[in-house]
């Protein structure tokens, strides 16, 4: 509905249903946040210590990933759907080049079994950073070029569905050419998951993970310098203008081709950069690993308002720590932590189609 | 002469990375599998000491060096004067290129395997058997060597070949030869009749169907399976077509329906968790209506909204009734990850439907009706509303047709016919489980849509045939199909956005569109 | 004499922009009202007001007394109310007979299930819907090219096919939005006569908005003049004619001579 404002005053049906479906919810939060935390308390402040970091960790790499959807979607309208995927092959160059350290021997007197890895970890991680945001980077480089470029100005299902068999054919691909196994990121030493600093809360140790933190810094250095990049340099105006409309700017004298070649590659280092982390804070990677973090970071730009980077940003923190605080909170099943972040997305598009910060895009585009 | 070479480079270089890409996912020795199948040679004596299988390798690199060698010596755009000279050197430049890449990858693949590196930790395919058939038995630097001289001899053919069989007629662009083949189909004497008169077309229904109905009873078990799924597959095409292809909705969660459908048929029908064991023919109306009044609560919130959400948020649905069927909260209800067993099935007067042949039918059946159906919606107001709410959503507003609820009926009508398909398929099985119903069953249903055709009836069957149906008769393929569906989307989309068999209109929207850039907004407020 | 149409006060507004501000008027029934003004001067989102594509933010539009505000598009279009575009919106890809059935929905009563069973009812409406849009075809002298797809017609044609299907769900007042746009003198001659004889044939009441001082001149019976989203002047052509602030609105300050000139300046 290109050009229909949604009425203000009207109470229609829906609304009413919207209240009850609000009503209800609401009172199930209250009465299960209850019966957790008052009636059956069932765990410690440590507990809840650990959730956040985990939540924030994780939130900080749905962040960056669903900065990547929001560049894309506030410039093409689109849902680059393969976007999950090329942070799972980001995750494999980081893999390969650890692997690949591995196997170089440095041996020293003190220790003849030393590898590369384990003799410079700070040199390695920086080496695994750099392969893997620039394959990926490549990837959605070659991605736009290939399949999205020729559909430009297509009606909109039509590159919706080629990012969807963009999507597949990534994903089966990576099936086939490194199997179906997952396999173990070989982090040096020193990063070694699950150890970090204690932190004593509630009696007990809490452990701030070394891997954890390192994701979260990397992830918001990277996040300042794109703020940076997209507010303050010349081809930030650009995406800017492009994003605004794209004639204009073309007759502004932008290269609007360049522009959206630059944002795809700019989105394709952020998702290698978080495939990185992913790979060095979780340990996992496979073909598949990309699918869920995808969904949940497009469910994350969406929440934020999609267009909105620093929405996107904030939505992927709230995201994570949802998705880690949920379950406990509510006192349900673990399993069901992806249902959560599901829900989330139909409640949000339920009662606040545009985000919860809002979104950029201009009124009439919509 | 120099933008001629610098095309052939790059023809060389992208059929260098294809072959790579193929040796890499294993496709080199699936393809000689095939061919051994396909010319039976699999015992036949040694040529200059290549085995069959080395040798059918090497029929399937030089197909795609022909290709590459055509590809390559192709005229450039600015290009007025076109010498044979120019087109030869462009097959062996390109075949060159090809050659060098390939062959590079021998070497290395060839040599790390010598050393004993075993790089089928990394890439899985690469097993040590696969290197050696790669590298026809030889050293890596002879096998290196056969492949550059052999693919830059096949350039050189292709080159050759693209020029002897006559450009015009050779490499007309596909998706006009394709038109023009259905073009002279439709102009048959034969066809037009049958479009012409009623009648004929009534008997020549009549005869396809009497012959469809009549193939199951010649098909042995398995094949009458495969038939089954086929039809299962062309029910949830026809369904998602009217969400898809007439209703303009992209729906990626249409296994959830699927699935309530396939559950409810177990929940109520199996001994196991409920001991209820309803008749068939009770649940299968309440699974219908069960997936038609999901389609409808989950269509009110998010078919307010951007087309674009709609796809992400289904996708979601999909995976949330997975996860819901699969996890352990919910095992007294559902079964849990090991699924409901002993399902079910039809009587009708007092005859068992429980063997192959009975679920083809009663599938035959389904999909007839649906088929109907479809085709009395879009002939009515509610297929022309359709219609015009894919056209231009603002004008039809301005028609009187309250759009909402229109996607609304589209959404939930594609949900029952879903629901249907779940319920005959979890019957006909005895069993279903979580896997059943995992994101693999929607985008197989996206794909048999799209590359059919979006919006007619003939496309979805055609779709369904040939990518369920084809991949069951060549059984080597079965690893890629589901890549092949990724690519076939983008192919598609690139190609043919309206679809192997488009209907008319549908193709011309498509078509119309391509170049548009944005069309402008009128009634933007000032 | 009814009143068709009145608008009080009707105002909407963007951000900060005023785009239409609080304008009255009213609107007998079975006349040919002009709405003219220079370009952004609201009367495309006047339209939009009514015809509940916009909401207005303050301000009633009353439709043979009943409010519109708070309808959406169609509920609009069931009052009785039909409107069609500046620039063509026809359904492009479908054919010109189908565009007019389309336009019927809001007179068809046919649910989806009876479209399945296709009772005899549905039937028989079916039929007299396909023979009311042949009719219709022919009113507005199409009567040859109904299964033409909509896209392949020619201009003028397309003006007439989406008047066409305008007039197919039976309005009573028809709002048309510069139906003679692009198209030269003699089509435009053609098209009011055409006009009137919608008028004076169905009896309906017609809101024209247009910029061809020619044709508004010729076939209003009276005219509101918009600018910046106000009402500056409404009366008779020839009022408006003489009305100075219309001329300063038209041309700044200058050459009162020329309106026609004036109107045909690029947007």
């Amino acid at each position: 509905m290109p050009n229909v404002k949604p009425p203000a005053r009207r109470v229609t049906t829906y609304k009413i249903v919207q209240g009850i479906i609000g009503v209800v919810l609401a009172g199930y939060l209250i009465w299960r946040l209850f019966v957790v935390f008052i009636a059956n308390p069932s765990y410690g402040p440590d507990t809840w210590a650990r959730f956040a970091i985990a939540g924030l960790i994780l939130g900080s790499v749905y962040a960056l990933v669903a900065i990547g959807y929001t560049l894309v979607y506030g410039i093409l309208r689109m849902i680059n759907f393969a976007h999950g995927d090329i942070m799972m092959i980001g995750a494999f160059g980081g893999y390969f080049v650890f692997e690949a350290l591995k196997s170089i021997p440095t041996p020293t007197l003190a220790d003849p079994e030393l590898t590369f890895l384990n003799a410079h970890p700070v040199l390695s991680v920086i080496a695994a950073f750099i392969v893997g945001v620039s394959i990926a980077a490549l990837s959605g480089y070659f991605l736009e070029k290939i399949a999205y470029r020729p559909l430009r100005g297509a009606p909109r299902l039509v590159p919706l569905i080629s990012a969807i068999g963009a999507s597949i054919f990534l994903e089966n691909a990576a099936q086939l050419l490194f199997g179906a196994q997952r396999r173990d990121y070989a982090n040096p030493i020193v990063l070694t998951r699950g150890e970090g600093w204690g932190i004593p809360i509630g009696g007990s140790n809490v452990i701030l993970t070394y891997t954890g933190v390192l994701t979260v810094v990397i992830s918001t250095l990277i996040m300042i310098a794109l703020y940076l990049l997209v507010m303050r340099t010349r081809l930030g105006r650009s995406m800017r203008a492009v994003s605004e409309n794209k004639q204009v700017a073309a007759l502004m004298g932008i290269d609007v081709d360049g522009v959206i070649s630059r944002t795809f590659i700019i989105s394709g280092a952020l998702a290698g950069a978080a495939g990185v982390m992913w790979g060095i804070h979780l340990g996992l990677v496979y073909h598949f690993v990309g699918f869920i973090p995808g969904i949940k970071a497009f469910t994350a730009a969406v929440l934020g308002g999609i267009g909105n980077i620093p929405g996107a940003m904030i939505g992927g923190l709230f995201l994570g720590l949802v998705e880690s605080l949920g379950p406990a909170g509510l006192g349900i099943n673990f399993q069901l932590k992806d249902v959560i972040a599901f829900g989330i997305l139909v409640l949000v598009l339920i009662f606040r189609p545009t985000g919860i910060i809002g979104e950029v895009l201009t009124e009439e585009k919509v | 002469m120099k933008k001629q070479l610098r095309h052939a480079v790059n023809a060389g270089g992208i059929f260098g990375i294809i072959t790579i890409f193929l040796f890499l996912i294993g496709f080199t020795g699936t393809a000689a599998d095939l061919f051994s199948d396909l010319f039976r040679n699999k015992n036949a004596a040694p040529f200059l000491s290549l085995n069959p299988q080395m040798l059918n390798m090497l029929i399937f690199l030089g197909l795609i060096g022909l290709w590459a060698g055509a590809y390559g010596s192709r005229k450039s755009k600015s290009q007025t004067d076109d010498p044979w000279g120019a087109a030869l050197i462009g097959g062996l430049t390109a075949g060159l290129v090809h050659g060098l890449l390939v062959s590079g990858l021998a070497l290395l693949v060839g040599t790390l395997n010598l050393r004993g590196v075993r790089i089928n930790v990394y890439l899985s395919e690469l097993l040590p058997d696969a290197i050696k058939l790669f590298l026809v038995g030889k050293s890596p630097l002879q096998g290196a060597t056969v492949h550059i001289v052999f693919l830059t001899l096949t350039g050189f053919l292709g080159g050759l070949l693209s020029r002897g069989v006559g450009r015009g007629s050779w490499r007309v662009r596909s998706g006009a030869a394709w038109n023009s083949i259905l073009e002279k189909i439709s102009q048959q004497s034969i066809v037009k009749q049958v479009r012409g008169s009623r009648n004929t077309r009534y008997v020549v229904y009549g005869i396809l169907l009497l012959l469809v109905f009549l193939l199951p009873l010649r098909a042995g078990p398995y094949w009458n399976y495969t038939i089954g799924t086929v039809g299962i597959y062309v029910l949830l095409g026809l369904g998602l077509n009217i969400v898809v292809g007439l209703a303009g909705l992209l729906d990626l969660g249409y296994v959830a329906f699927f699935a309530i459908g396939a559950y409810t048929m177990a929940l109520l029908t199996a001994p196991q968790p409920h001991h209820l064991m309803w008749s068939f023919w009770i649940a299968l109306p309440i699974g219908v209506l069960l997936a038609a009044l999901t389609g409808l609560l989950l269509g009110a919130p998010v078919l307010r909204m951007r087309g674009d959400y709609l796809a992400i948020v289904t996708l979601g649905f999909g995976e949330i009734i997975r996860i819901l069927s699969k996890s352990d909260a919910l095992t007294p209800f559902t079964g849990g990850p090991s699924g409901v067993k002993a399902i079910g099935f039809p009587t009708l007067f007092g005859k068992p439907f429980n063997s192959g042949v009975d679920f083809v039918y009663l599938i035959f059946l389904a999909v007839l009706l649906i088929i109907f159906v479809t085709n009395r919606l879009q002939n009515s107001r509610v297929g022309r509303a359709w219609e015009a709410m894919r056209e231009d959503e603002t004008v039809s507003r301005a028609m009187g047709i309250n759009t909402l609820t229109q996607k609304l009926l589209a959404f939930a009508i594609g949900a029952a016919f879903a629901g249907l398909g779940g319920a005959l398929f979890a019957s006909r099985n005895v069993f279903t489980g979580p896997e059943d119903h995992n994101l693999m069953v929607s985008i197989n249903v996206v794909a048999v849509v799209i590359v059919g055709g979006m919006g007619n009836i003939p496309g979805v069957i055609a779709g369904a045939l040939m990518l369920k149906g084809l991949p069951e008769v060549l059984r080597q393929l079965e690893d890629y199909r589901v890549m092949v569906f990724g690519a076939l989307l983008i192919v598609m989309m690139l190609w043919r956005p309206a679809g192997m068999i488009p209907s008319a209109r549908r193709k011309m929207e498509v078509e119309k569109d391509k170049g548009v850039i944005e069309t402008p907004d009128e009634g933007r407020g000032k | 004499m009814t009143i068709a149409l009145e608008t009080r006060a009707l105002t909407k507004q963007f951000g900060g922009l005023t785009a239409v501000d609080s304008v009255d008027l009213v609107i007998q029934e079975n006349a040919i009202f002009s709405v003219i003004g220079p370009n952004g001067a609201g009367k495309t989102t006047f339209y939009n007001c009514i015809t509940g594509f916009y909401e207005p933010d303050a301000g009633e539009a009353l439709f043979y007394g009943k409010s519109l505000v708070g309808l959406t598009p169609d509920q609009v279009t069931y009052r009785g109310i039909s409107r069609t575009y500046q620039n063509i919106r026809l359904f492009a890809n479908m054919s010109a007979i189908e565009n007019i059935l389309v336009g019927e929905h809001a007179c068809l009563r046919a649910s989806w299930l009876e479209a399945i069973i296709r009772t005899p009812r549905v039937i028989k409406e079916e039929k007299d819907a396909l023979e009311k849009a042949r009719q219709l075809l022919n009113f507005v002298g199409l009567n040859s090219l109904g299964d033409q797809l909509a896209r392949n017609l020619p201009y003028g044609a397309q003006r007439r096919l989406e008047i066409a299907r305008a007039l197919a769900s039976q309005p009573r007042l028809l709002l048309l939005d510069e139906p003679t746009a692009g198209m030269n003198p003699h089509e435009t001659t053609d098209m009011m006569h055409f006009i009137r004889r919608l008028r004076d044939e169905l009896s309906i009441t017609i809101l024209l908005i247009e910029h061809d001082m020619r044709v508004v001149m010729g076939i209003s019976e009276q005219i509101a003049v918009l600018d910046y989203g106000a009402k500056i002047a409404e009366g008779t052509p020839a009022e408006i004619q003489r009305n100075p602030r219309v001329i300063e609105a038209y041309l700044g300050s200058g050459a009162a001579s020329g309106l026609n000139d004036a109107a045909k300046q690029p947007a």
